[in-house]
């Protein structure tokens, strides 16, 4: 404890004596809020997006249903990702889709013997256009099947309207769903410069200094995290101030969301560190910072969000670390918290970091500081 | 105290230190001498606890630096060959830092600072920060970062390399005051007139190994009161070395188409019978240097080379 208050007395030092870095930190998510508010204002989000299909009667007839998103104009708007019904609940609620459509079982049995029947479609309230063109589109095809009962003599079957459901969300302006991705994607560069530091270290000579006085690497190391957390909590606290009081960001719960950007950054610096310390040289530890933040950002949903990517993108961009942590904040964001799900990936990002700095610790005392 | 029993380093096939041995005492300043390269920052390494030794044991005051590591860096003052500072903190800040990371506090540190900084004559630049301070003086506050616990062991790689003749001075009266108040300093250096004003022991380093050891006194009898005498000119080395057998005494050091060196007793006096065995064979002198017996007359002896080749 007593070497913390010296090292982050010293850290603070320097950044009093320099402070770009500090204010370039703080500076990029308050300058993408006012861009973005600049840009977007508080409009809604341009036509674009996923609906997600749960087919559970898995038929001919289901299969058809969907023809008229397979049509132009449609189709380039609309990515359909086929889901089961829980996880699809579950997504829309989080605000992961435009819409939701659950194809319940007998929907052939219905059309073929004339029984009542009902599609149930959920729709994202923080969309608009997407969600309404979702309803019209299924509304023409519904109509459509009775025609067809009609003009082949039998009875018309008495396919419901849809039932629509809409959770009691906010709208979010386009620049609030833009926000949290570049909010994180500020995060993954804030922590590849942070820890690009420790090169500075090594070669000013301080790192072996270190490493030849009683201070332990971990307890060195430790300070060092300590000290970027803070920094990332001051980043946190202006970037979410910023986004809500400028781009109509909805922020339910401003600490639990300062928190969990203070936690994920720590763990996204320590990811870098670890990257950084593996080469030879500081050349090729900034190449292969650059090789990794880019695919990680691309992915991760942190350059384009999640809701404008490709189904296969997604899934595989939610398995990086980024990704992760982005999907939890927007559920943080909706106040729509799954607190299991937030248990384990806490847990998960908080073995992912401790990994990180044990190899970190491990690679400074062995060589690299030297 | 330091103890360095036959340590040894390697990198691969590389051998930077082969079994390297010699003890350092309180009060005393014990000097590595040696080229670039030689393999003193890597013994350097191995005492510090930076590197660990491939063989051999290092202990400081008794302790082991691997075995030990803590309890021996809690005794150990390093002044690394690099300004290993904070170029953005004062000289104040850095000290309150190194000072910190030895685990002192207050008020002890606030006294240690004072004291340092008048010993290193920093105390009016002491808010500056450091980038704005002069090579010599950046010197300065990086030993004082090394001596401000008051370590029982020293450490000092190379540390006037690249500074000013004013500044060297200064720094070697401090490492001189340092080693009086009972410190054991380990001095490493390239450059001879330091170790010989400096250094009460001395080890002798190349290519990983300590050619010789001692006093002063006893390195110098190695030479037995011979002289090194280079000659500069066109030769042929073979005919030359032969020529010169005629000659009492002689030893052929170094012979090429350029340049010969020579040791041998009373060189003055036996110059005429050199010039005239080389003018024998066609050799052409076109210069001399004579220098009395020294450690770098020692080292060229020893290895065959300039120390600072």
């Amino acid at each position: 404890m007593r070497f913390l208050a010296v090292s982050l007395r010293k850290d603070w030092g320097r950044v009093r004596r320099d402070p770009s870095q500090f204010a370039i930190a703080l500076g990029i998510p308050l300058v993408l809020a006012v861009l973005m508010s600049l840009v977007f204002g508080r409009t809604p989000a341009a036509p674009h997006g996923r609906l997600l299909m749960a087919d559970e009667d898995n038929t001919i007839a289901s299969a058809r249903f969907l023809d008229g998103f397979h049509r132009d104009p449609l189709r380039t708007m609309i990515t359909i990702e086929k889901v089961t019904r829980e996880p699809g609940r579950a997504r829309i609620d989080r605000g992961d889709g435009s819409a939701f459509l659950l194809i319940p079982k007998g929907l052939q049995k219905a059309f073929l013997m004339n029984l009542p029947y009902q599609l149930e479609l959920y729709t994202n309230p923080s969309e608009r256009i997407l969600p309404q063109m979702i309803r019209e589109t299924l509304s023409i095809t519904v109509e459509a099947a009775g025609h067809f009962r009609r003009a082949s003599g039998t009875p018309l079957i008495e396919v419901e309207n849809v039932a629509v459901h809409e959770a009691a969300k906010p709208a979010r302006s386009f620049a609030a769903v833009f926000l949290p991705s570049m909010l994180f994607m500020s995060l993954l560069f804030l922590a590849s410069s942070s820890a690009v530091d420790i090169w500075k270290e090594r070669t000013q000579g301080t790192l072996r200094r270190i490493a030849a006085s009683p201070v332990s690497m971990v307890s060195y190391l430790a300070a060092r995290v300590v000290f970027v957390a803070l920094v990332y909590a001051a980043v946190a606290l202006v970037g979410l101030v910023a986004a809500q009081r400028l781009a109509a960001m909805p922020v339910p719960n401003l600490p639990a969301a300062v928190l969990w950007i203070t936690f994920v950054g720590t763990v996204f610096y320590l990811l870098f560190l670890w990257i950084t310390v593996l080469p030879a040289t500081q050349r090729a530890a900034s190449v292969l910072a650059n090789l990794t933040i880019f695919p990680l950002a691309m992915l991760g949903g942190c350059f384009f969000p999640f809701e404008w990517m490709p189904g296969w993108m997604v899934s595989v961009g939610r398995l990086t670390p980024n990704g992760w942590a982005l999907s939890e904040f927007k559920t943080m964001l909706d106040n729509s918290v799954d607190v299991a799900h937030l248990a384990v990936s806490t847990a998960v990002l908080a073995a992912f970091g401790a990994v990180a700095f044990v190899f970190v610790a491990r690679r400074i005392r062995r060589g690299f500081a030297v | 105290m330091i103890e360095v029993d036959r340590i040894r380093k390697t990198y691969g096939d590389i051998v930077a230190v082969n079994e390297i041995s010699f003890t350092a005492q309180p009060g005393e300043i014990f000097g590595l001498l040696g080229p670039n390269g030689a393999g003193k920052t890597t013994t350097i390494g191995c005492i510090s606890g930076l590197l660990t030794p491939t063989a051999g044991h290092v202990r400081i005051m008794g302790h082991d630096v691997v075995r030990e590591g803590t309890a021996a860096r809690r005794l150990l003052g390093v002044v690394p060959q690099e300004i290993s500072l904070y170029d953005d903190l004062s000289a104040l800040e850095n000290l309150k830092y190194w000072g910190g990371t030895q685990g002192m506090r207050n008020p002890l540190l606030r006294q240690r600072i004072d004291e340092v900084l008048a010993l290193t004559g920093l105390a009016d630049r002491a808010r500056e920060p450091i980038k704005q301070f002069s090579g010599g003086m950046r010197r300065r506050l990086n030993f004082a970062c090394g001596i401000i616990h008051q370590p029982k062991v020293l450490l000092l790689d190379e540390p006037t390399v690249g500074v000013d003749p004013q500044s060297r001075v200064r720094l070697l009266d401090l490492v001189r005051a340092q080693a009086g108040t009972g410190t054991c300093v380990l001095y490493t250096t390239h450059y001879m007139e330091e170790a010989e004003t400096l250094c009460q022991r001395l080890a002798i380093v190349d290519h990983g190994n300590v050619i010789a050891a001692g006093t002063l006194t006893e390195l110098r009898a190695l030479l037995a009161e011979h002289d090194l005498l280079r000659l500069s000119g066109v030769f042929r080395p073979d005919a030359a070395k032969a020529a010169l057998q005629s000659v009492d005494h002689i030893e052929v050091l170094q012979a090429d188409e350029s340049l010969l060196v020579l040791s041998l007793p009373e060189a003055s006096r036996r110059l005429p019978a050199i010039f005239s065995a080389l003018a024998a064979v066609g050799a052409e002198v076109r210069g001399t240097n004579l220098t009395q017996p020294s450690l770098e007359s020692l080292f060229i002896k020893l290895t065959g080379k300039e120390l600072r080749e």
